[in-house]
């Protein structure tokens, strides 16, 4: 009786209890009815281009290709949507499901706050309520997000249980709808979880690999080479990747979270630097962070959306498929690439999307110009101020912090 | 698949323990506590790092377990001395990533030898990539308890229930262990009487009973009472004496 649908390969599935069964089968049947909907197509459309603000733009970075005198390097800047990431994409569309399913609660798990934030923003849009989950570490480390979720009506709910992280979130998500099925739709952020979720929030981000498809082809005249892109639960790298699928040529690059090092509990990199380790966890059946008895691990890394210990399911694939290349990235390298491109572009990444940069600088010059690579900046970086003034400009910061705690 | 000796239609109680809660030695002895003051089979659950089914208070107790070093197969130790020393049925209770990763095959042999009555792991649908899983449990006549939901579409319901052995599990409600909310719905009840239509197997019923009123409430409605996370509570206020004196209190009305 094995569901082929549900999977990729052998990854993905749906690995819930029973109680979840017919909430996802519901959101299954309406999202295949919906995904061929003319209708529903052109108001996703129509949402995405006045509210969210797309299509975003493909930039050429041409001060960072002269400085590293290598690959000609374009810039996807989810950055500049609505909200300030890719999240968004996704959050309208499910929105937009939800309304058709009748729901008129969205909640959300959150790590960097980003989808928390898009979220709460569509709840606001289209009149929903909404309820955040949030790890305690991670509402300490991104708080400008909670105030701003807050300010949207959407209730910021604090995960004491665990590593008080993402993981953490989604299981305290999972289980708040499962105790609240009728009235709420679960509005999860990445492309993981259980089936239809890691298909449908791919589908929503597809939209930036269609456009640089569409981008490149008039800047360029030409397909790119190499696709990078940050992956924690990975959809914005899928959203990138998917719809050059059919392009055997193009290498498309994945880059994880190295953390400060390659101990248990010191990064979330689930392929890149030891043999990938198959698990169950959070509904779905994929490459885990996980000890010998597969109890999943505590994870570190210095942006919160990459926090994580599990893979979207159609990565793994890939990965095993030979189709995707995973890399890893220290959190001091992309604490450096924060700083390098907003110096050498003007252009502030996401601490996340950081990652990819970081991979980009070391990757750029070994090509020739007439390589073409594009980089997903998935998201802008005045969130992480708390975290990057600390490291780049700690006394300033600290004493900034202190005169602004008196004001108060 | 072996036959369960519930005793003459009357209403049996299944007790819950997280093994290694507060450590291997005090949840063994509160184990066979339960088994000396009535318990009539014990649900035993290895600890997982993401309870997916369980609320609060069983995830802390699985988290206890787990910093105190806890494994699978001190677990499945703990069950084979349970069965030894107490006679009574165990069934073991975890999540998909544990015999997953120590290997379906180890897992079930390992289960086999520590003379498990049955295996409830409500993580792994019937219709999952893990049919392999099935196909052991079932060449090696292990029990396999599904754990069935009300709001279950009937197709899937009999579905789920047609692949179960030993017993049905049902929720009383749509939800995760752990509600502390007073009475029984009508609908939970009214849930456990279809499952009953649907199977000639015993029908377990649990997810919210949290006294002994609770639980006698259920007879001649299900075969099997399951209760979880009170007695966490009432072992973390008053100890395995606390927990000895409410299964007594359960089990009393009905001697």
């Amino acid at each position: 009786m094995f569901n082929e649908e549900q999977y990729f390969g052998e990854f993905g599935g749906r690995y819930v209890p029973e109680a979840l069964s017919s909430a996802l089968d519901e959101l299954d049947r309406a999202y295949r009815r919906l995904k061929d909907d003319n209708e529903f197509k052109h108001e996703l459309e129509s949402e995405l281009n006045d509210y969210v603000g797309r299509p975003s733009p493909l930039y050429l970075a041409d001060n960072l290709t002269s400085n590293l005198s290598g690959s000609k390097i374009y810039l996807k800047l989810e950055s500049h949507n609505h909200t300030g990431a890719h999240k968004i994409n996704n959050a309208v569309g499910q929105a937009l499901v939800a309304r058709e399913l009748g729901k008129n609660v969205l909640i959300a798990e959150t790590g960097a706050g980003q989808h928390g934030l898009a979220t709460a923003t569509v709840a606001a849009r289209f009149g929903m309520g909404c309820k955040v989950f949030m790890g305690e570490v991670d509402m300490k480390r991104q708080y400008p997000n909670v105030y701003l979720m807050r300010l949207l009506g959407a209730d910021v709910i604090p995960v004491p249980h665990g590593t008080r992280t993402l993981k953490d979130a989604i299981n305290a998500t999972l289980k708040y709808w499962i105790e609240n099925i009728e009235d709420c739709h679960y509005l999860l952020g990445s492309a993981l979880g259980p089936h239809p979720y890691p298909a449908m929030v791919r589908d929503f981000q597809s939209v930036i690999g269609r456009e640089v498809r569409e981008q490149i082809m008039e800047k360029e005249g030409r397909l790119p080479d190499m696709l990078v892109a940050c992956v924690g639960g990975g959809s914005n790298a899928l959203g990138l990747f998917h719809p050059f699928m059919d392009q055997e040529n193009i290498r498309m690059i994945g880059v994880e979270a190295g953390g400060r090092g390659d101990g248990p509990g010191e990064h979330a990199t689930r392929i890149a630097v030891s043999q990938p380790k198959p698990g169950i966890a959070h509904g779905y059946l994929s490459y885990f962070l996980q000890d010998e008895n597969g109890q999943l691990l505590p994870t570190h890394s210095v942006s919160a959306g990459l926090d994580y210990a599990g893979i979207g399911p159609e990565h793994a694939w890939l990965y095993k498929e030979g189709r995707t290349e995973y890399v890893s990235v220290r959190d001091h390298e992309a604490v450096e690439a924060y700083k390098v491109l907003a110096g050498s572009e003007g252009i502030i990444p996401a601490l996340e999307s950081s990652h990819a940069v970081a991979f980009a600088l070391k990757e750029a010059p070994k090509h020739g110009g007439d390589h073409i690579m594009v980089v997903n900046i998935s998201g802008r970086g005045d969130k992480d101020i708390f975290i990057t003034a600390a490291l780049t400009d700690k006394d300033n910061w600290k004493n900034f912090l202190k005169e602004e705690a008196c004001d108060v | 698949m072996c036959e369960l000796d519930i005793a003459g239609g009357r209403l049996s109680l299944m007790t819950h323990v997280v093994a290694g809660y507060p450590d291997l030695e005090s949840s063994l002895e509160l184990a066979v506590a339960m088994a000396d003051s009535g318990s009539d089979m014990i649900e035993v659950q290895i600890p997982f790092s993401d309870p997916l089914a369980d609320g609060p208070v069983i995830m802390k107790a699985n988290q206890v377990a787990l910093d105190a070093g806890m494994t699978p197969v001190q677990a499945l130790e703990m069950v084979r001395e349970l069965r030894v020393s107490t006679g009574i049925p165990v069934f073991v209770m975890t999540y998909a990533n544990i015999p997953y990763s120590m290997g379906l095959k180890r897992f079930v042999t390992m289960a086999l030898e520590a003379d498990v009555n049955g295996l409830i792991i409500p993580d792994i649908p019937f219709d999952s990539s893990l049919q392999e899983f099935f196909k052991l449990v079932s060449e090696h006549r292990l029990n396999n308890i599904y754990v069935v939901s009300p709001d279950m579409e009937p197709g899937r319901l009999r579905d789920a229930i047609g692949s179960s052995s030993g017993f049905v599990y049902t929720t009383l409600r749509v939800g995760i262990t752990g509600a502390d909310r007073g009475n029984i719905s009508t609908k939970g009840l009214e849930f456990v009487r279809t499952v009953k239509r649907y199977t000639t197997l015993p029908v377990a019923a649990g997810f919210g009973i949290s006294s002994p009123e609770q639980f006698r409430s259920l007879e001649g409605i299900a075969d099997i009472g399951v209760i979880g996370s009170k007695l966490i509570k009432i072992y973390d206020t008053s100890g395995a004496h606390g927990v000895e004196k409410f299964v007594k209190r359960c089990v009393s009305d009905h001697l």
